[in-house]
């Protein structure tokens, strides 16, 4: 798939990440602007257009989140994707927070990049989800105003709670929604630290849309931040290339902890 | 003065076993005694005298040598004062010798103002001696007091950063002014003195130690104490001269406190020390894991980018894959260690909180899936809602650490079985695959550290490193961690975790 005349803002601090990139990028039909820093990033935003913002969260001088929310003062929907590393998780969750679209772990493949620039992309062109309109994402259907979720047409019976959280991954399909923007969203805002509580519901909620928990199509967990509601079709696409180390994401943890 | 109340016999030491050693001053206090009593005769003369000129009667010359022999008792001392009031007798016996008027021999009534005038100046010498005495015993008694506090004080002003026994012997020498000082200190093995040195300084000081025998003992004026921390004992000290008991015991007691003080700091400021080392070094290994982070992502971001670019020859695409995937090997093997540096260089707390083993497994199957492809998986327990107190990070770990182990190890096609069993005391995970038996002599070390089994080691990628991280973490828990394997049975490697977590010992 060919992005012609995309604009593309690429911030790195490291001109090696930005000269890696470039090429692929340009072959596949984007504009290609680079930034060193938050700063430059954000008088760049200003005096062009730009459709999509890769930008790194470890950068000298304003630092990649701070340059993300100055960002999001005045480009509220322009799709901003993170650049982490992968013992940055609070990093991940903060960014999310902060208004990013989406984030790429250190070392990425281009593949993924890409599938996730298009994901990005074209969230932000799709018309926005209004509360009651039915969302259909693969063979899951919804319809808020009967309150009734049904697979392949055949219904599936949720308790409140259960449709609540659902609802909420399907409007806001293909994002990380963090696991304290969804409890907020459906217990409310005391009950955002009880992740533990979550992932039981999750599971539940998982057997009865028959999505495996040990190899999920629907709804998939991004380890310490959050889930994400998606289309199984246009995932494989973009996780194709993703080979994700599961031993080293589970040390990982490990060191986020010791780091804590 | 102090010399000749000592003599006088009606000074009471204070049971110190030094000052009742008088053996050598001897010969100035005798000169001093026949002075003072001399001073007092002539005195009693001149009184006599005086009397006998003028022609005053009996009881006003025993008023003059009352008033000679008060003052000789109170400055001098009770034998002084007797020497002095015996001699006043024989004077006026000798004045009076030809006057009938005022003789004690010739009038009976004169005999009883002596006799009178004897016994007063008696019990007022001795009084006034008494009253000396305590004054005195008073004020050494202050004088040690003042001494020991001066001792404390200046052992919490000492210096901690360097051995505490040379100061100590030299603080007791130098504030009891005591003749030796031996301290024994039993972790460093060490005997310091100060003071007149003993020879025998080391034996001595071992042999109370390891005798455990405080003592004073008067003839040679020695105290020997243990010095004890409750009642473990850590050194001995001992002090020849000047101290009394009681004395000895505080002193004892300050210089146990002193060593103990400067092992708790020496072992505090040991920790801080290996603390900032380790911060250090964490530091170090943080920013090299970036420094490692940016290339690799380059390499990566280039050679997949590649891909991306055009239509590839196969064996292009070939070179390409190798590259990306010896880039995410090296991303792994960087990542590893840069993880057991952590949980080397720290320890490790856990944030225990009330777990469900069932999301937590599945959260483990998932992000493992790709590894798991050939396998089919299993999972066994006995409820479904099961919930432990641990922590889930952790835990996390070394469920995955388990399972890929599992699917690195089987054989193709094969069944891994994850069961969770719930014991009194214990939640049992455990995970059996088939493949390849590991050899007895092998099972025992698989858990440490960069052991890799010898027939493991040309199979599959690892580091050694995963299973030792799955050990720390059931130890971290209070539990433990073991394998079994049996050909025809499989490969089961198991962890234990305690349903009631232990408060204490959690580090």
């Amino acid at each position: 798939m060919k992005f012609p005349n995309l604009r593309i803002l690429l911030v790195d601090d490291e001109s090696a990440i930005r000269r890696a990139l470039r090429p692929a990028l340009l072959e596949l039909g984007f504009q290609v602007v680079e930034a060193s820093r938050g700063e430059e990033a954000i008088q760049q935003l200003r005096a062009g257009n730009f459709d999509v913002i890769l930008l790194d969260i470890n950068m000298p001088g304003i630092g990649g989140l701070e340059t993300l929310r100055r960002i999001r003062t005045f480009a509220p929907r322009l799709p901003i994707l993170m650049v982490t590393v992968r013992d940055g998780e609070e990093e991940k969750v903060e960014a999310l927070e902060s208004g990013a679209d989406d984030y790429v772990t250190k070392p990425f493949s281009t593949r993924e990049l890409i599938a996730r620039i298009r994901a990005a992309v074209r969230r932000v062109k799709a018309p926005v989800p209004v509360e009651d309109t039915p969302i259909e994402i693969g063979e899951i259907r919804l319809n808020p105003t009967r309150r009734i979720v049904t697979k392949r047409g055949q219904p599936i019976h949720l308790t409140r709670k259960e449709y609540d959280i659902l609802h909420f991954l399907m409007m806001h399909a293909g994002r990380v929604v963090t696991y304290s923007k969804l409890l907020t969203a459906v217990w409310g805002d005391a009950f955002r630290e009880d992740v533990e509580y979550l992932r039981t519901f999750i599971r539940q909620l998982r057997k009865k849309l028959c999505d495996d928990p040990a190899n999920p199509t629907y709804l998939l967990t991004d380890v310490y931040v959050g889930y994400r509601f998606v289309d199984p079709q246009m995932f494989q696409e973009s996780t194709k290339y993703e080979s994700e180390d599961p031993e080293e994401s589970a040390e990982s943890l490990l060191e986020g902890l010791s780091a804590s | 003065m102090e010399v000749a109340s000592q003599l006088s016999g009606a000074y009471i030491p204070l049971t110190s076993v030094f000052v009742a050693r008088p053996a050598l001053k001897s010969g100035p206090r005798v000169l001093l005694f026949l002075l003072e009593c001399a001073l007092g005769i002539l005195l009693v003369i001149f009184a006599a005298a005086v009397t006998h000129w003028s022609g005053w009667l009996l009881p006003v010359s025993v008023l003059l040598y009352l008033l000679v022999v008060v003052p000789t008792a109170l400055l001098c001392g009770f034998w002084q004062a007797v020497t002095v009031s015996l001699s006043a007798i024989v004077v006026h016996s000798y004045f009076t010798a030809h006057q009938p008027a005022i003789n004690a021999v010739a009038d009976p009534a004169n005999s009883l103002t002596l006799v009178v005038f004897v016994l007063t100046a008696l019990v007022i010498s001795r009084l006034s001696a008494s009253a000396t005495e305590h004054a005195k015993e008073a004020e050494s008694r202050g004088e040690q007091m003042h001494d020991l506090y001066e001792f404390s004080r200046r052992t919490l002003q000492m210096n901690l950063h360097m051995e505490p026994g040379p100061q100590l012997a030299d603080l007791i020498h130098e504030i009891f002014k005591v003749e030796s000082v031996i301290v024994f200190d039993a972790d460093l093995h060490e005997v310091y003195q100060a003071g007149y040195p003993d020879l025998d300084a080391r034996e001595l000081a071992q042999t109370v130690y390891y005798f455990e025998k405080s003592d004073d003992d008067p003839v040679t004026g020695v105290g020997r104490r243990v010095l004890r921390l409750g009642s473990v004992p850590i050194g001995s000290l001992v002090v020849r001269g000047g101290v009394t008991p009681l004395t000895n015991d505080a002193i004892a007691s300050l210089v146990a406190l002193t060593f103990d003080r400067y092992r708790a700091f020496a072992n505090e400021s040991h920790m801080e020390a290996e603390h900032r080392t380790e911060q250090l070094r964490t530091a170090v290994l943080d920013s090299l894991a970036h420094a490692y982070k940016t290339p690799l992502t380059a390499i990566r971001a280039a050679s997949t980018g590649l891909a991306e670019m055009r239509q590839l020859t196969p064996g292009q695409s070939d070179l390409i894959s190798l590259i990306d995937e010896q880039t995410g090997l090296l991303n792994e093997l960087t990542t590893r260690l840069l993880t057991t540096a952590r949980l080397d260089s720290q320890e490790i707390t856990i944030h225990a909180t009330s777990v469900g083993v069932a999301p937590m497994i599945d959260e483990v199957l998932s992000s493992l899936k790709d590894r798991l492809a050939n396998n089919r998986v299993l999972v066994e327990m006995e409820r479904d809602d099961f919930v432990l107190c641990c922590d889930r990070q952790l835990m996390h770990a070394l469920l995955t650490q388990y399972v890929d182990n599992a699917g690195k190890y089987s054989s193709y096609g094969t069944t891994i079985t994850i069961r969770v069993i719930q014991s009194k005391s214990e939640m049992i995970f455990s995970v059996l695959s088939h493949g390849p038996v590991i050899p007895l002599a092998d099972r025992e070390r698989i858990f440490d550290r960069y052991y890799r089994s010898s027939n493991s080691s040309n199979r599959a990628s690892g580091t050694g490193i995963g299973l030792s991280v799955a050990k720390r973490v059931a130890r971290v828990h209070g539990g433990h961690v073991w394998v079994t394997s049996e050909e025809g049975e499989g490969t089961t490697f198991s962890a234990a975790i305690p349903t009631t977590l232990p408060r204490k010992g959690l580090q």
